[in-house]
């Protein structure tokens, strides 16, 4: 209760501070991965988030194997397919699509969506702080 | 009868026939297909032209081609069918009673199919020349007429084929030939009719130049801008609905399903096997606008046939559960929904992104929206 009373001012203040300086405006990762390192998490690696990526899990309603590459691809730079529909995804690696990880509210959705659909459970903030910063290196 | 052969059909008289034998051909195997619907309006126009042609002609050609060389009246048109039956018809020159009343039949059954298909497209499909003067319902009804008057027109022209058939051996004279080469067999000293070559040249460069106006948008169409012969209203479009449903799959227009439906669907926290994770102010502004462009506002046909052909106590929550959708594509086989998943709407419909899902704008399953949308 004490540390969400806390962080409410202390977010505005940044969001005032950066509103000053256009030029200097946060990126949507760093401060997602300041949020999870205040959840508790450290050490991001871009080598854990490959890992996380590419981890089998069944679905125990369907049976089917889910990982996030069956829908983003092992290799980001490249365009996906959604598992039900097959719609084109497109890429999720920045270099190749400068879109990505630049809305916070987007990141946090997908996140949020696709664990529970993926991993049938929310992520921990260690593997999402993982996954960004494996995505951002792509 | 031993008389030579002389020219009996003028060419108008022979080009307006074999045209209009082609059309209703046309006509009848096209009538049920969205795909070809602008082939159908197509020969449509063209036997409406046609027969108004006829009726001209009938006053000015030649001289077996007037109305007043074949003037019979019903009862000499039973009469000559009962001789028939018989083998002990007269001989004529020009058209006979019962070939009389066959022409009298079609152009006048022709003429009405023309006009109420002309009416069903404008009420039915709010296209063509009476676009927005009839409501869909009337459109409904008229195409229900159109249906009829259509099916006993093609009765009558099955009767006609029939008595050539009989009227050629019992003649022994080939009159399907005749119609193409226009010469019959004629009493001693009648003379030739005049070919009427001007008024066929004239016809020809008329049709042709009709032909090619309506299909002008075939020759402009490249791979990458699909024609659409038929383009239906703009319809209203939201950034929000677009970006939230378009992520994963076609961003299904809200008039493709009743607002109940809608409604249904996202009241439930479960989207079909997957949890959306929305927040109550997206799902506020993404209910209203489908609230505002349901089935039920028709704003095409397409939504008023949905809205109109669901039952009130039913309530969809998947557009492949309608009934009229599952009527529509009654006919599209497995092998095709192999390639192009029922979800994916713009693999056939080339208009799928725009909503209207107009007829003439359906490609079966060459390559599915999705890919095409990757290659674009």
């Amino acid at each position: 209760m004490s540390r969400a009373s806390l962080l409410g001012p202390i977010a505005l203040l940044l969001t005032l501070a950066s509103a000053g300086a256009p030029n200097a405006a946060a990126d949507p990762v760093d401060d997602l991965l300041k949020d999870f390192a205040a959840q508790g998490a450290s050490n991001f690696s871009a080598q854990a988030g490959e890992r996380f990526w590419d981890h089998p899990v069944t679905d125990p309603k369907s049976g089917e194997v889910r990982r996030c590459s069956l829908c983003h691809s092992n290799d980001l730079r490249r365009s996906g397919k959604h598992a039900t529909t097959g719609k084109v995804i497109e890429p999720l690696a920045p270099s190749v699509n400068p879109k990505r990880l630049s809305n916070r509210a987007d990141i946090e959705k997908w996140l949020l969506r696709n664990c529970k659909w993926t991993l049938g459970r929310e992520c921990t903030p260690q593997e999402k702080g993982d996954a960004l910063v494996m995505i951002r290196s792509r | 009868m031993q008389g030579e052969r002389v020219v009996v059909w003028d060419l108008p008289t022979r080009i307006f026939h074999w045209l209009l034998a082609t059309s209703l051909l046309v006509e009848w195997l096209t009538q049920d297909d969205a795909r070809y619907l602008d082939f159908h309006v197509f020969c449509g126009y063209l036997i409406g032209g046609l027969i108004a042609f006829r009726l001209v002609w009938g006053f000015v050609g030649t001289r077996w081609a007037r109305f007043s060389s074949f003037a019979f009246g019903p009862f000499a048109a039973l009469r000559y069918l009962r001789d028939l039956l018989h083998r002990r018809q007269a001989r004529f020159v020009g058209h006979n009673p019962a070939g009389s009343w066959a022409i009298f039949i079609v152009l006048t059954l022709g003429t009405l199919s023309v006009l109420s298909g002309v009416a069903a497209l404008g009420g039915e499909k709010q296209q063509g020349p009476l676009q927005g003067l009839l409501t869909f319902t009337q459109g409904d009804a008229l195409r229900e007429a159109h249906s009829v008057l259509a099916w006993t027109m093609l009765a009558v022209v099955a009767l006609h084929i029939l008595g050539v058939v009989v009227s050629s051996f019992s003649d022994r004279e080939n009159l399907p030939a005749a119609m193409v080469r226009g010469r019959k067999r004629a009493r001693a000293g009648e003379a030739s009719v005049s070919l009427a070559s001007n008024a066929a040249i004239a016809l020809l460069v008329v049709l042709g130049g009709f032909a090619a106006w309506y299909f002008r948008g075939y020759f402009k169409a490249g791979s990458d801008v699909p024609y659409l012969p038929f383009v239906g209203p703009a319809l209203a479009m939201d950034a929000q609905w677009q970006h939230e449903c378009g992520s994963c799959h076609l961003d299904f227009h809200p008039s493709l399903l009743p607002a109940r439906s809608w409604q249904a669907m996202l009241e439930e926290p479960d989207h079909f096997g997957e949890d959306l994770a929305l927040d109550a102010k997206v799902v506020a502004s993404l209910s209203s606008f489908a609230d505002a462009h349901s089935a039920e506002h028709a704003e095409t046909p397409t939504a008023w046939k949905i809205a109109s052909r669901t039952p009130a106590a039913s309530t969809p929550l998947r557009i492949t559960e309608l009934s009229y959708w599952k009527r529509r594509h009654a006919e599209v086989t497995d092998a095709d929904w192999q390639r192009v998943k029922k979800v994916d709407c713009a693999g056939c419909h080339l208009d799928a992104e725009l909503g209207t899902f107009e007829p003439g704008a359906i490609h079966i399953g060459k390559t599915s929206g999705n890919a095409r949308k990757a290659g674009a």
